[in-house]
């Protein structure tokens, strides 16, 4: 790297080298320590009402738990990511947590900087600006098998279409994303896989609003969505896809909540996907409390109940029951394994 | 209006009162709200100015993180001021800024394997000449047809933001699959730190490679040393003034408002992209997702306004929004406070100066004269819109 | 191209017009709201700021009271008040009109997140119920006409209090006193301020109308188009609002048109799941189009003459 740096400046620096590591003393504390842990969003911010939001709740519970001080950062633009992570870092947290898929590069950027540090990153992993993950040893990631939660709601929305159950029955579902990044798209392709799985004859629409902040937007699409024939719409788009839900009810149809228990969002809730980020991000600070950090990926699935669904306004017949259950039960033991990469 | 309150209001029209205006309702705000406004204030003050930190702060890394804040602010700041002297409201320095980005990310890929002299500046120029387009055509739209400049600029903004989402989603320029940003531009595109990049080599207590601050430091500096000298050195800069005074006068006198016009918004551009393009070869070296939510070029317009589209106004207003944004992450954690106060502190620093106008207008107009409408120094942005509306009635 | 296909094939459904004057909807009371201030000479690019107020407001006062129409109330007072910092800014402190205009957008983005951290912590903020809504209103009778039932008659109440508040404004303006004197302090204050006319109280009157409106853009994309508030939902409508404006002449009729072309455009972008022409550069199309219309080659657009003049009494 043809780095040109200023000599004296490095001098002068030198010269002022104070050698105080900082010292990582985390790590098989005695009863009576507090740990210390940062919670950095991205820019989606605290009421993102998505994953966010939920890292948050999953702080509050550890904190109503454990004796820690949590403290929270919210990335105002991406130009926030490293030096929030490394503020907390340098002031020696126990464990420094970075939510979200955009804040790979940081997280790999800072960890690097603090190998004393412990980091856990929510979505994504410590990466290099080519995406390669670094595999630092003071990171943990924390991913989601979303095509499970997806394949659980995919499960619901073809057998009501299989069997005549839904609003409408033309064989049509369809699915609001955000914008097309990985963890949309694995919610999408299991929805689309267990939805054709139950109803192969089912036509599964998919539409993006390229936004996660405006109702409005996702909205217009459900309808589209709607006057296509869907009758379940599945809103993957965080606080956007809260217009997807409402127009599911104004079209009197069904949808299907994302992330969270969308149960209240509208009365056609009639189902969530659940990433259990709160769940997440929970352990994690309980492991750190317990000594207990593991580096490496740790991945929430149904298998772990890191991932799954939720049955909200709507009271499913027997038979769905079942199926649920045994689809469920497949996926948890391996025979089945949902597509991440929408079919 | 009370003579007492206009007497206020004149002595506040100093950026430092419209400061301590600011400071002073949000603490207001964040006392109704039912928190503690000292606290607030304090953990800004250590996050920005690395002064009087109790948490454990490194105050040189609070000071790195803030400079780095500052200079795209200074490059940007002066895209806004400059324009402002000759009239013209150049809300489009984000669009700009992006444009710079861009054209930065994809020379610094494309030619990637090329050495650091040639390469650097290909990107640094690419990105001012990106910049300078996408302000040319407000110019040019402005100059002939007499379309407004705020609003087209409002307009370039967007489509420069919906261009990067194409290339970095999907287009030319995604890294792979399901990404949203792009490959990295090439190590000779790449503004040097001030301190190595290196984590072993401890400076003050941290690794060194946590301080941030990179020679685009001295490229905004001399940005604003450029600007002031433009402007009060050259004959384009008396022309620029000309034309901000008064378009009929500089007609009389022989300048070209069309040709001025242009060429102003084409040199603020090229600063804008100038920014941009520092802002990849010096902090993220990719395009990413993190240009989608970027403030900097409307954050410049209070930048320029504040430092009264002086040079060194411009600097120390940057370091001052600069502070507040590194502050604001601070004060979250340490004092619970959301940064999105430092927004709303923003705001009441605009409304701030923009009702100071008032003061300024009247101390700095010799005395006996009749207040007009139109501010004489400040930046006479009031009239645009309505000098906007007639097209330069000028024959060449 | 098959994309082309799709998108006049699309133009043939009733859905689309219905999701289409919706979307202007949204536009419509906003760019209302800056016709009448620009007409009465204050620049006002603030009716982003004050939707924002007016949807955060909404949903707290609804959240309250559970009263749609109380909310839209508070929403709509809520618009207004930024307004009034907008008007006493600009007009009495003579302050300039884009800078105050751009300080209300960053207030409203930085003060609702605040807010809402503040007030609901961790709970985050709830979600209105469809009976505590702004409701949908199908027109007896009408709505079963085909084609044009569903695009006119099947509409939220919003829509329609915002096709006939375009009518009062259009009317207001170019048939009445009152809009004279609006367009003359607008055109040529000292003028009017010779004729009787009180500059300042038109010009306060103008602004707060255009944040009463802006407030009710508000509540209907928070209580009515969706059911709660998350930060920054207006998504740089306001800025829509006002190349709408711009692009319709600074008239209310031709304001409504650039509307329907700009709602368009967002309804036919909402069918990218079954059309086929990339997202972004459907998403670009409005801006360019007002490019277009500036650049004069859609007839040039003229502000009212002393627009963004602070009017100092007894200057010439």
């Amino acid at each position: 790297m043809a780095h040109k740096q200023f000599r004296f400046l490095g001098v002068v620096a030198a010269a002022m080298v104070l050698a105080v590591a900082c010292g990582g003393t985390s790590g098989g504390g005695t009863p009576t320590k507090t740990f210390k842990i940062g919670l950095v969003t991205d820019i989606g911010g605290l009421n993102d009402k998505s994953f966010n939001h939920l890292a948050d709740v999953g702080l509050e519970k550890a904190k109503a738990e454990f004796k820690i001080q949590a403290d929270v950062k919210e990335s105002k633009s991406g130009d926030d990511y490293v030096p929030n992570l490394t503020d907390f870092a340098t002031k020696s947290y126990d464990l420094v947590i970075g939510v979200g898929f955009l804040m790979q590069e940081a997280v790999g950027t800072v960890s690097g900087t603090f190998p004393n540090v412990h980091f856990s990153i929510i979505d994504g992993a410590g990466t290099d600006a080519k995406g390669v993950d670094l595999k630092h040893s003071n990171v943990q990631s924390l991913f989601f098998k979303e095509q499970d939660a997806g394949a659980m709601v995919g499960v619901i929305a073809g057998w009501l279409e299989k069997n005549g159950k839904a609003k409408k029955n033309k064989h049509v579902v369809g699915a609001v994303g955000g914008i097309s990044i990985p963890p949309v798209n694995h919610y999408i392709a299991g929805y689309k896989w267990a939805a054709k799985m139950e109803d192969p004859s089912v036509n599964v629409l998919v539409g993006y609003s390229n936004n996660f902040t405006d109702p409005a937007k996702c909205k217009g699409q459900a309808q589209t969505q709607i006057g296509q024939g869907a009758d379940v719409i599945f809103q993957v788009a965080g606080g956007c896809g809260l217009g997807a839900l409402q127009a599911a009810g104004q079209g009197g149809v069904y949808s299907v909540g994302v992330d969270a228990d969308q149960k209240d969002a509208d009365a056609s809730v009639i189902a969530s996907a659940l990433k259990k980020v709160d769940v997440a991000t929970y352990t994690a600070i309980k492991n750190v409390v317990n000594g207990q950090f593991q580096s490496g990926a740790l991945t929430f699935s149904i298998a772990n109940e890191g991932a799954g669904y939720a049955i909200d306004n709507f009271d499913p017949p027997a038979e769905l029951k079942t199926e649920l259950d045994k689809i469920q039960a497949q996926i948890k033991s391996g025979a089945l394994t949902p597509p991440a990469d929408i079919p | 209006m009370p003579p007492i309150v206009r007497r206020l209001a004149g002595g506040l029209a100093m950026p430092f009162g419209s400061v301590v205006f600011a400071f002073v309702v949000g603490a207001l705000i964040v006392g109704v709200t039912g928190a503690n406004p000292f606290s607030a204030y304090a953990g800004l003050i250590c996050g920005g100015l690395g002064i009087g930190c109790t948490q454990g702060e490194n105050p040189a890394l609070e000071i790195s993180n803030t400079i780095v804040f500052v200079i795209p602010l200074i490059t940007t700041g002066v895209a806004v001021a400059l324009p402002f002297r000759a009239g013209l409201f150049n809300i489009g320095a984000e669009g700009q800024l992006l444009a710079g980005s861009m054209a930065c990310a994809a020379i610094g890929i494309k030619f990637n394997t090329l050495p650091s002299p040639i390469l650097l500046p290909m990107v640094l120029l690419g990105g001012m000449a990106a910049g300078a387009v996408w302000a040319g055509i407000p110019g040019v739209l402005k100059a002939v047809v007499g379309a407004h400049e705020v609003v087209t600029t409002i307009m370039l903004n967007y489509v420069a933001q919906w261009l990067l989402r194409f290339l970095i989603i999907g287009g030319p320029l995604q890294l792979g699959p399901g990404t949203s940003k792009s490959l990295p531009i090439g190590d000779g595109a790449r503004l040097a730190t001030l301190l190595p990049a290196d984590n072993s080599l401890i400076v003050l207590g941290l690794p060194s490679s946590v301080f941030r601050v990179h020679t685009g430091l001295l490229i905004a500096l001399a940005a604003a040393a450029l600007f002031a000298f433009l402007l009060w050195r050259t004959s384009f800069g008396y022309e620029i003034r000309a034309v901000g005074q008064s378009q009929k006068a500089a007609r009389y006198a022989g300048v070209s408002v069309r040709r001025t016009i242009i060429l102003t918004m084409l040199i603020a551009g090229a600063f804008s992209g100038l920014a941009g393009a520092i802002q990849i070869a010096g902090v993220d070296h990719n395009l990413t997702d993190k240009y989608f939510s970027d403030t900097t070029g409307f954050d410049a317009i209070a930048v320029a306004l504040l430092g009264l589209g002086s040079a060194v106004g411009i600097v120390l207003a940057s370091v001052l929004f600069g502070a507040l944004h590194s502050g604001g992450a601070i004060m979250q954690s340490d004092a619970g406070i959301s940064s999105n106060l430092v927004l709303v502190l923003q705001a009441l620093i605009l409304f701030s100066i923009a009702a100071n106008f008032v003061g300024a207008i009247r101390r700095g107009l010799p005395i006996g004269r009749k207040p007009s409408a139109l501010p004489p120094e400040l930046p006479p942005a009031a009239g645009l819109m309505s000098e906007a509306a007639t097209a330069p009635p000028e024959t060449a | 191209m098959s994309g082309v296909e799709d998108i006049f094939r699309l133009l043939f459904t009733a859905n689309l017009w219905q999701a289409t004057l919706a979307a202007a909807v949204l536009l419509l009371l906003p760019a209302l709201g800056g016709v009448i201030s620009e007409r009465s000479g204050v620049v006002n690019i603030a009716m982003e700021g004050m939707m924002l107020t007016g949807a955060f407001f909404a949903v707290v006062a609804d959240l309250a009271w559970h009263n749609a129409w109380l909310a839209t109330g508070v929403a709509v007072l809520a618009g207004a008040l930024m307004a009034t910092i907008h008007a006493v800014v600009s007009i009495q402190f003579r302050a300039d009109q884009i800078v105050s205009g751009i300080a209300i957008n960053i207030f409203a983005a930085g003060l609702t997140v605040f807010l809402v951290n503040r007030i609901y912590g961790i709970q985050d903020i709830g979600h209105v119920t469809p009976s505590e809504s702004l409701p949908y209103i199908n027109v007896g009778g009408l709505d079963q006409i085909p084609f044009v039932g569903k695009v006119l008659f099947q509409q939220n109440v919003v829509v329609y209090m915002a096709l006939v508040l375009l009518v009062l404004v259009h009317v207001v303006l170019f048939r009445t006193r009152l809009g004279l004197r609006i367009r003359a302090v607008g055109e040529h204050p000292q003028a009017a301020d010779t004729a009787g006319i009180n500059v300042y109280l038109i010009r306060y009157s103008a602004v707060i109308t255009s944040g009463l409106l802006s407030g009710l853009a508000g509540a209907f994309l928070a209580i009515g188009v969706s059911n709660t508030f998350v930060p920054n939902m207006t998504d740089g409508r306001g800025y829509i609002a006002l190349a709408a404006m711009i692009f319709g002449k600074w008239t209310p009729v031709g304001a409504f048109i650039a509307c329907v072309i700009f709602g368009l455009g967002e309804a036919i972008y909402d069918n990218n799941s079954i059309i086929h022409v990339s997202p972004y550069l459907l998403s670009m199309l409005p801006y360019i189009l007002t490019l277009v219309v500036l650049a004069g080659l859609v007839g040039r657009s003229t502000p009212p003459a002393a627009d963004g003049l602070p009017y100092v009494p007894g200057s010439e």
